[in-house]
């Protein structure tokens, strides 16, 4: 209403304009002096123009749009009021060429942009509504022909214009062009994806990836263009203050497309890694609606780890957004590979550098841990990552690896095993000696020759899924466990052999003459106890293995105080057969037992 | 194919007609705009709400059901979580990452499992047990926990005013 009456004051003072020249000059080109001569005259005339631009905005809007929704006009009540104010900006940059051509090109842009942006709004509609018909094709379609081809046109002026008369006015409008040209291209991207969605049956999955796609790839096109144009102003002009809200948003939005992709491809791939594909008998098995559209799933579903089963899309999509199930909420990125899968054993620990063969004193040190790796530890780990291919005796492979191990296995008492209970129990801190990096080459051994496996077997060893990445982690917790079982045994070891060393000093040449010959000693000493060994712990590999140079100070000494206890080789294999703290408390027992013995011998 | 939060809310708006919940109505203002919804609820027996029928209106966002709807009630209404303007304050409507008052867990949020018909069952019984830890109005959450009468005397009014009887 109140429109109609702006235009009709506007309309009749107008007439009063035209009329009242008319009457003092009679004739027409006299007239239009007078009127062009005449400031009031002028004002009226600006006053009618805009409100023809007006009159033909409503019209245009009543062919192309019909009713605006609540929305719509929202949307354009507040992209206007910016526009003006921007557009106000620009004139102080312009200031010196501020004619009416100049006020009139300025408004026709913020006339063509209000049809951008509406339909911008119109297009994303389409989505929502439940019935689009053919006027609806035809005015959009018409709509986005006509303002590609006006936005071109006014490029190609600015263009020509920049080229002849050099920086101008032009610039900012063949580049305000440009920019409104990349937005009916995205419309009308946008517009075909939705065409081609609504005229198919069945949901297409994929639009949104493609909008997401397109949405990135405009975006950068647009960032492109606003940092060029600010580049351009700089050098020519000054800081474009009116570009700068423009710029910031679209940036924005770049960045928001671009982590949105981001998301969405990590959404992808960990569906495509991390999660079965849903069975058909799963699928009967519950009621077999997805929980996030509330529609039948027939194909294309996804089982989480915690049984939930959606569309791969609505998945996709929330894990956009969230990494939790809908239903249950669980935390799909921290959750446990599902227990169904057995597969865990195909992966393989990297193998770590194994440590150089050859008399070593300091691996001599560790010798007898070592050995009990081989001999108690490899059985607990087979259970939980040896793979398939490296299924040989787990006693019999390791043992060359290990090359330092000495042939005493017999004389070393079982190891205790409460270590393996608790995993990470023990500080390893306590123990003085740092522990040397190559020799926590993990007990699980790969097949000696990788050459003659095939490629295929090498992958499968490999693995690249998220279960063998966790069966990698889990043997390398059972690898710390293992060290912090050695760290132990070693510190038992020092302790035992401070004790026997000090017990025993008197009699070194008597019941044990070896002891202080060093490397000279192990040539003739581990016979006896890897002789025991065969019989004690059947699986013991090193068995067989000739003996080493196992020389270091303590071994040497602990080795002739542990040699008598081969005798005791009932007590031995019957220890490696009972539970955990049965051993450890025979072990001492006996230490203590060998030590009454030494001290009754001296 | 219409978008997929087109059809999920025309599916759930057909649940509605076809098993809707005690003292609960709900739909699409018209059917040409799936994304406005109107729902009148009555209050809880057993509360001052009882008797009530308060009507609200429910906007979806585009990507419904992966954001959550907002919801504010159309009518004057006097409650410890519901904001003065009629906007409704629950934790199932808040997305996660979104926690206007600090303390919601992020297991009692918005996610695509809600429905409009939970949404709505959860408003009954926000009615009926006001949580006055989170004061979307705080006079509303004082006067619920200091003088319960005066809290009473006031929804009454209201009751009355929904009904369009005089006080």
């Amino acid at each position: 209403m109140k429109f109609i009456g702006i235009s009709f004051v506007s309309f009749s003072l107008t007439a009063v304009v035209l009329a009242n020249a008319y009457y003092q000059k009679k004739q027409f080109y006299p007239s239009v002096v007078y009127i062009t001569k005449s400031n009031p005259s002028m004002a009226v005339m600006y006053i009618q123009a805009f409100i023809g631009v007006w009159i033909l905005g409503k019209l245009m809007r009543k062919v192309f749009f019909g009713q605006l929704r609540t929305t719509e006009f929202e949307h354009l009540m507040e992209r206007s009021w910016y526009a003006i104010t921007e557009t106000c900006l620009a004139f102080t940059v312009f200031r010196d060429d501020f004619t009416p051509k100049f006020v009139a090109l300025f408004t026709l842009l913020l006339f063509l942009k209000s049809f951008h942006w509406l339909a911008e709004d119109r297009v994303d509609f389409m989505e929502r509504s439940p019935m689009i018909g053919w006027l609806f094709h035809i005015r959009v379609l018409s709509l986005l022909l006509l303002l590609g081809a006006l936005d071109s046109h006014f490029i190609i002026h600015a263009f020509h214009s920049t080229i002849t008369k050099g920086a101008s006015v032009q610039l900012v409008f063949g580049f305000e062009y440009a920019v409104l040209i990349t937005v009916v291209v995205n419309i009308g991207i946008k517009y075909a994806l939705h065409s081609v969605d609504l005229h198919s049956e069945t949901p297409w999955d994929n639009k949104a990836v493609f909008l997401l796609y397109t949405e990135l790839v405009m975006g950068f096109i647009k960032v492109i263009l606003y940092v060029a144009f600010v580049a351009i102003m700089v050098r020519i002009y000054t800081l474009p203050l009116f570009a700068f809200r423009p710029m910031y948003y679209t940036i924005r939005d770049f960045k928001k497309a671009f982590s949105d992709v981001i998301l969405s491809r990590r959404a992808i791939h960990n569906m495509n890694t991390l999660y079965p594909d849903a069975t058909p008998e799963e699928l009967l098995a519950t009621d077999n609606v997805c929980i996030i559209c509330r529609e039948e799933m027939a194909t294309a579903c996804k089982k989480l780890p915690c049984n939930h089963i959606f569309h791969t899309s609505c998945l996709r999509s929330w894990f956009q957004r969230q990494q939790t199930c809908p239903t249950c909420r669980l935390n799909i990125l921290r959750a446990p590979t599902p227990p169904t899968n057995n597969n865990v054993q195909g992966a393989q620990p990297p193998n770590a550098p194994l440590p150089p063969n050859g008399p070593n004193q300091f691996f001599n040190m560790f010798a007898a841990p070592n050995q009990f790796f081989n001999n108690q530890v490899n059985p607990g780990v087979n259970v939980g990552a040896v793979p398939p291919p490296n299924a040989q005796a787990p006693g019999a492979e390791p043992a060359p690896a290990f090359g330092p191990g000495p042939a005493q296995p017999g004389a070393v008492p079982p190891p205790p095993p409460a270590a393996f209970a608790a995993p990470f129990g023990f500080p390893t801190h306590a123990f003085p000696i740092p522990f040397p990096m190559p020799f926590m080459a993990p007990p699980p051994m790969p097949p000696t020759n990788l050459a003659a496996l095939s490629e295929e077997e090498l992958r499968n060893l490999e693995g690249h899924e998220r279960r063998h990445v966790e069966a990698r982690i889990q043997c390398l917790r059972n690898i710390q466990t293992l060290l912090d079982a050695a760290v132990q045994m070693m510190q038992q070891y020092s302790v035992a052999s401070s004790v026997s060393s000090v017990g025993r000093e008197p009699p070194a040449s008597g019941s044990a003459p070896p002891a202080g010959n060093g490397g000279s000693s192990s040539d003739s000493v581990p016979n006896n106890p890897s002789a025991a060994a065969n019989e004690n712990a059947g699986e013991t590999p090193s068995a067989d293995q000739p003996p080493e140079d196992s020389a270091s100070g303590e071994t040497a000494s602990v080795l002739p105080e542990k040699s008598p206890k081969s005798n005791n080789s009932d007590l031995l294999s019957e220890a490696s057969s009972t539970s955990a703290e049965e051993e450890i408390r025979r072990r001492r027992l006996q230490r203590f037992l060998l030590q009454e013995q030494e001290q009754q011998q001296n | 194919m219409a978008g997929s939060a087109l059809r999920r809310l025309m599916a759930e708006y057909k649940q509605l007609t076809l098993n809707p919940p005690e003292g609960i109505l709900a739909g699409p203002v018209d059917e040409e705009n799936f994304f406005e919804w109107e729902a009148l609820i009555t209050g809880p027996e057993g509360t001052c709400f009882e008797g009530g029928v308060f009507p609200a209106k429910l906007t979806f966002p585009p990507d419904y059901p992966l954001s959550p709807p907002k919801m504010q009630f159309t009518c004057d209404m006097f409650h410890p979580n519901i904001y003065s303007d009629g906007r409704v304050c629950i934790s199932i409507l808040h997305a996660p990452g979104d926690d206007p008052m600090g303390y919601e867990s992020s297991a009692e949020r918005w996610s695509p499992v809600q429905s409009v018909e939970k949404i709505l069952l959860s408003v009954v019984s926000m009615l009926a047990e006001p949580n006055d830890e989170s004061g979307a109005n705080v006079d509303a959450a004082k006067m619920w926990r200091e003088s319960r009468e005066e809290f009473n005397n006031i929804t009454e009014k209201l009751v009355r005013k929904t009904l369009g009887i005089p006080c």
